[in-house]
Order: C-alpha cells, then structure tokens, then sequence
C-alpha cells in the first residue's frame, strides 16, 4: 500500500480517531468502576470493540442487572450490525474469506459510515484502506479505553458534550446522502421508527427497527410512485 | 465489581453475538446475484442507518421530559452541524463544530 492510499485511509479516520478518544477515556473509566483493568479494557475494547454496548455494561452492571440480563440488553443493541454487514456485500464481492472476515469485524457505526460513503462515492475505495481505517480507529478506541481504566475516577469529564461529537458525525454522514425523494422517505421513516421504539419503550432495537422500517417504506414508495427506480 | 471470570464470561457471550452480527450477512450474500427489489433496497440502508442514528441519538425523551432546556441545545446544535455539513462536508469539523456549540449551548441555555 503506498504512502497516498494510507494518507487518504488515515485522513478519513483521524475525525473518528479523535471522537473515540473522547469518548473512550470516560468509557474506560466507567469500566474501571465495575472492575475491569486496563489491560482487560484494552482487550476487551479491541475485540468487542462497541462504543454503545460497552457503555452499557458498567451502566447495567451498577444497576443491578445479571450477567445473562446484560448480555441480552447488550445483543439487542448489536442487531443493528446485522444492516451494516449487508450494507457492505455488494462492494466486497470479489475478496477473499480472510479478508472480508477481517474487515466486517471491525466494522462500528463510525467506521460503517465514512467506509460505505467512500465504496459508495464510486471513486475506487478499496479494502485495503477500508480495512486500515478500521484498525486505525479500533486501536484508538481500545487505548483510549485503557487509559481510562488507568486513570479510574481521577478524571471528570462532560460525556453528553464528548458524545455529541459522534452524532455530529452521523449528522454529517447523513446530510452526505443523494438528495431525492427517496431518500427523504426512507430517513423520515427510520426517525419515525426510532422516535416510535422509543416512547414504547423499546430503545434497544430502536436503530435496528427504525432503519429496517426505513429501508421498507423507500422500497414501497419507489414502487407505488416509480421514483428513482431504474 | 466483577469478577474476572465474570468478566471473562460477559467477553465471550457478547463477541460470539456481535460477530455474527457483523459477519454472516456479508459472508452470505457477497458475490451472490441479488433479486433487483432487494439490491435497491441494500442501497437504502445508509440513509435509513444513519437516520437512525440521528434520531436515536437526538431524541432523548427521558433527559427531555425532566429538563426541556434540553431540547433547544440538542436540536440547536444539531442545526449548527447540518450547516457546517453541507457547507464543509468535513467529519471533522462537524464533530469539532457539534462539540463546541453543545458545550456552548449547555452554558447559556
């Protein structure tokens, strides 16, 4: 991989590096408080690597909630992964097992995001990059996890404004996308799902359900209406 | 606290779980022709994706219900950062822009 391709994958994570080791320090702090050390931080962070699901553990934990409650509440919130992997198919066709198995499972919301507007953008992404902006980013989230634990309760910080950070970024992603009826169909519906789950009470499917329903009105209002269908 | 066994436990359960999640579907449906109904609708799953996001994110009913002061920095906020988005499109300056005004907002509003 030449020096260009690497400059572009890492330019492309650099706003994502940043925004994990924003979040990521209180992350490890919080994980400090229920026991975990910096080294099983890093581990943890590394592998399972789920800036939503591993602020859920310590929240859950403190709260009183089992083991087997806290990996259900946790697994629902990960369903939403289930898109972003199909997301991604047709743009990793022709790769090999290792290589896709080693890309998917480093895939977030942020790094799902900026790598899927990237093979979308039809300028030649390819899985190389996209497989360093991952590991760049995965890295990040994972030390600055550990530095967290390191730190424990040494250090106070504003998480609500950290955390708006990331929706920022998703906002951004989202203003990226083509401007057409279609598309203003599917992200008002998926909001509309979101906003629905939520008021039921069903907030850990919230993206999952809002993004399939989403995804369902923009088939039938292309169908019903002949918008944007080829 | 946890344990480190129960740690050990909670590691293993949520990563059988996540990694299926994040490689089945891309294992099984790569390379394969897809009907046209489902490809269109493969190409809607970023709007909807990050739609989701979006609103899981802003639409925090809870905090809102108890402090609707909230409501006006949330979405204020979130205005700002749909102007630097369209005017820059750069992920960094939005997460910059968003962090600040958020930061800001909260101190006067």
């Amino acid at each position: 991989m030449d020096a260009q391709k690497m400059g572009q994958a890492m330019g492309l994570a650099a706003p994502v590096m940043l925004a994990y080791v924003s979040i990521g320090i209180p992350c490890g702090v919080m994980e400090a408080q229920v026991g975990f050390t910096p080294l099983t931080a890093f581990l943890f962070s590394g592998t399972y690597y789920s800036g939503a699901g591993q602020f859920m553990v310590p929240n859950l934990w403190m709260a009183g909630a089992s083991l087997f409650s806290i990996v259900l509440s946790v697994s629902f919130v990960t369903t939403r992964q289930l898109l972003y992997s199909t997301a991604f198919a047709p743009y990793l066709a022709g790769e090999g097992r290792m290589r896709t198995l080693g890309f998917a499972a480093l895939v977030t919301d942020e790094t799902f995001g900026v790598n899927l507007d990237r093979y979308a953008s039809g300028e030649g992404w390819d899985s190389t990059r996209a497989i360093v902006v991952n590991v760049a980013c995965m890295l990040s989230w994972a030390l600055a996890n550990a530095l967290g634990a390191a730190l424990g309760s040494v250090v106070d910080m504003p998480i609500d404004v950290l955390s708006f950070g990331m929706t920022a970024i998703f906002i951004c992603l989202l203003m990226g996308q083509p401007a057409s009826r279609t598309t203003a169909v599917v992200a008002g519906c998926a909001a509309a799902g979101v906003a629905l789950c939520k008021l039921l009470g069903w907030g850990g499917v919230s993206i999952f359900v809002g993004a399939v329903l989403g995804v369902v009105c923009g088939v039938l209002f292309e169908e019903g209406t002949g918008h944007d269908v080829a | 606290m946890m344990s480190p066994s129960q740690i050990a436990v909670l590691w293993a359960a949520l990563l059988v779980v996540m990694l299926a999640c994040r490689t089945l579907p891309l294992v099984l449906l790569r390379g394969r022709s897809l009907p046209a109904r489902v490809e269109r609708a493969i190409g809607m799953i970023p709007a909807a994706a990050f739609s989701a996001l979006v609103a899981n994110d802003l639409l925090q009913f809870d905090t809102f219900a108890s402090d609707p002061r909230r409501v006006l920095v949330v979405f204020a906020s979130a205005g700002v950062v749909c102007v630097v988005a369209r005017r820059s499109g750069s992920l960094l300056w939005c997460a910059l822009t968003g962090m600040g005004v958020y930061a800001l907002l909260g101190l006067v509003v």
